[in-house]
């Protein structure tokens, strides 16, 4: 199995009223396809929020510890911000800001809403490729295979998102996702409204293009005919009570 | 689900030859606007108590049909019959008394609720204001309404207080207090999860009015087979198969890989423009006379419309 990403262990979470999240643990691999999947109010979108360090429940983290081994094995970024409340989980946000959009991409449900509406697909994507450790030689060469990568054609680099189709929206947002060279891809329900023949084609496009990349895959999904065609490790969260982790 | 569809009746619904093109503008004022041929002859029939999915890849015209047959777009070209009266060629201050008896589902629950409004006075008002009941009479309806699709204890609450879930219901009593004779429905299970999606559609279907037709649109094909007596399967403005999945299973090349997606290969070709739509795609294209499929669009066959139907040179239904 290639190296593990993220090593997760007893993430618990609480509101002030109810246990979120409790007890989960699990590990995503580089190069592989790990679905996060369970029933609604299970704390799917918590959970990919805690892997990136983004939390502003209260008192919410209380427990479990966080480790990116391919970028330091030792770390636990969750040090000192277990029961710290919402200053804890406000340091931990700082401290993690350089690894959201470089070691970690996200990828939000309507991914193409989340384009900016006023510049070029082009410009996004110097703007995600900056993100990168060491840029590329040659940035206009680097920006065409992205989008060859995802099926666009070089004009598109030049589109604004209101004069590309809803499929290509959806590929360009693609494109800026994987931009960065991410080690990991986060994907919250990338399939969510799209009628079943795209829901099949963005998520093996997802797919490949993470593979291409050598990016590990942490989706999301409600759909198990995906989950059960695509994913190499499941996590399964149960109902609100007494969640589990564990790899399929 | 235990409906009986009463085929002989007058039916419910029936349209004949529908067309509609729209005009589409480009994204910038000065781009050159084109023509969109949403619905391209589409003819059925829905029978009282019957309920009908209306199935199809985005911008196959799905909404647009179940839109028109509303009278909420006008057709081009063709005739809407509602419950034996035509209904396309009304004036709006005709129709506009009569709506109350044919009514829609939104697909997007929270955008067609008013945000200071309880779920109560949502359906009181709806009761009220369409039905013309007084507001004693409106409020019992709209209690036990909302009792029976289990908002019994969220009478007060506001739409921001409500789950999606809660929000599709309260759409739904609005709709269901009504005693309509139509529902069309838009995706109303859209967003919603799975274990969710089952619950919405008991409540929307198990409390329909026992004459009452129905047009479930929807992308989930698990939805259509269990809650739906017949599936129209579109495709570029036209219905390529009618069938009852419950009995037959579906025989156009397209609807198999619609109804399961991962069964094959995915098409990759733009639809064509002469003849079938399906054909740079299909792998029973080469199986046909000639070359039948570049030079003439199929019709649904056999005639009888209540019969499993397919418009497909090569295949034929079961």
């Amino acid at each position: 199995m290639s190296e593990p990403l993220v090593v997760m262990d007893g993430l618990t979470i609480r509101a002030p009223t109810r246990t979120l999240v409790e007890g989960v643990s699990f590990t995503v691999h580089g190069g592989r396809v790990t679905a996060l999947v369970g029933p609604s109010g299970a704390g799917k979108s918590l959970t990919a929020r805690a892997v990136m360090c983004v939390l502003d429940v209260d008192p919410g983290l209380v427990g479990g510890s966080l480790r990116y081994p391919a970028l330091d094995p030792n770390v636990d970024w969750y040090e000192g911000v277990r029961g710290g409340g919402m200053s804890a989980q406000q340091r931990l946000l700082a401290r993690t800001r350089h690894l959201r959009g470089a070691y970690f991409t996200y990828s939000p449900q309507a991914a193409s809403s989340a384009l900016n509406p006023g510049r070029t697909i082009g410009r996004q994507l110097t703007m995600a490729i900056a993100r990168r450790q060491t840029p590329p030689d040659n940035l206009g060469a680097e920006i065409r295979r992205i989008l060859q990568q995802v099926g666009l054609q070089p004009w598109a680099a030049g589109a604004l998102p209101g004069e590309l189709s809803g499929g290509m929206a959806q590929r360009a947002a693609l494109a800026i996702a994987v931009a960065p060279k991410p080690r990991l891809v986060i994907a919250d329900e990338p399939e969510t409204g799209l009628d079943p023949v795209l829901r099949r084609a963005v998520v093996e496009l997802l797919v490949q293009v993470c593979k291409d990349e050598g990016a590990g895959l942490l989706l999301i999904s409600h759909h198990k005919d995906t989950v059960k065609r695509i994913a190499d490790d499941v996590i399964q969260l149960r109902g609100q009570h007494g969640e589990t982790g564990g790899t399929a | 689900m235990k409906r009986t569809v009463d085929v002989d009746a007058q039916p419910v619904v029936k349209v004949v030859g529908l067309h509609k093109t729209f005009v589409q503008s480009g994204p910038w004022p000065w781009s050159e606007s084109r023509e969109v041929r949403a619905v391209r002859g589409v003819d059925f029939t829905i029978a009282p108590g019957e309920v009908v999915a209306l199935v199809g890849q985005s911008g196959s015209g799905k909404t647009t049909v179940s839109r028109i047959v509303l009278g909420l777009e006008d057709p081009t070209n063709g005739e809407i019959w509602l419950d034996g009266e035509r209904w396309d060629d009304q004036p709006e201050s005709q129709r506009r008394g009569k709506r109350v008896r044919y009514q829609y589902v939104p697909q997007d629950a929270m955008g067609a609720l008013d945000p200071q409004q309880t779920a109560l006075e949502h359906v009181v008002e709806t009761l009220t204001v369409l039905a013309g009941k007084t507001p004693e009479a409106a409020h019992d309806e709209a209690v036990s309404m909302l009792d029976r699709l289990g908002l019994g204890q969220r009478l007060h609450a506001l739409p921001r207080e409500m789950s999606g879930g809660e929000q599709r219901r309260v759409t739904l009593a609005r709709v269901l207090a009504l005693r309509p004779k139509l529902v069309v429905a838009d995706e109303p299970t859209s967003g919603l999860d799975p274990d969710r999606r089952e619950s919405v559609l008991q409540d929307l279907i198990g409390n329909l009015p026992e004459d009452a037709g129905c047009i479930l649109v929807t992308h989930d094909m698990s939805e259509a087979r269990a809650w739906c007596h017949r599936i129209f399967a579109m495709l570029a403005g036209r219905v390529i198969e009618e069938v009852d999945l419950r009995q037959d299973a579906p025989v156009h090349p397209y609807a198999s890989v619609l109804f399961d997606p991962w069964s094959g290969p995915l098409p990759t070709q733009p639809l064509a423009t002469e003849g079938c739509p399906f054909r740079p795609d299909c792998p029973r294209a080469s199986e046909a006379d000639g070359d039948v499929c570049a030079r003439d669009e199929p019709a649904l066959s056999p005639a009888d419309p209540r019969q499993h139907r397919v418009a497909c040179h090569v295949v034929e239904a079961t």
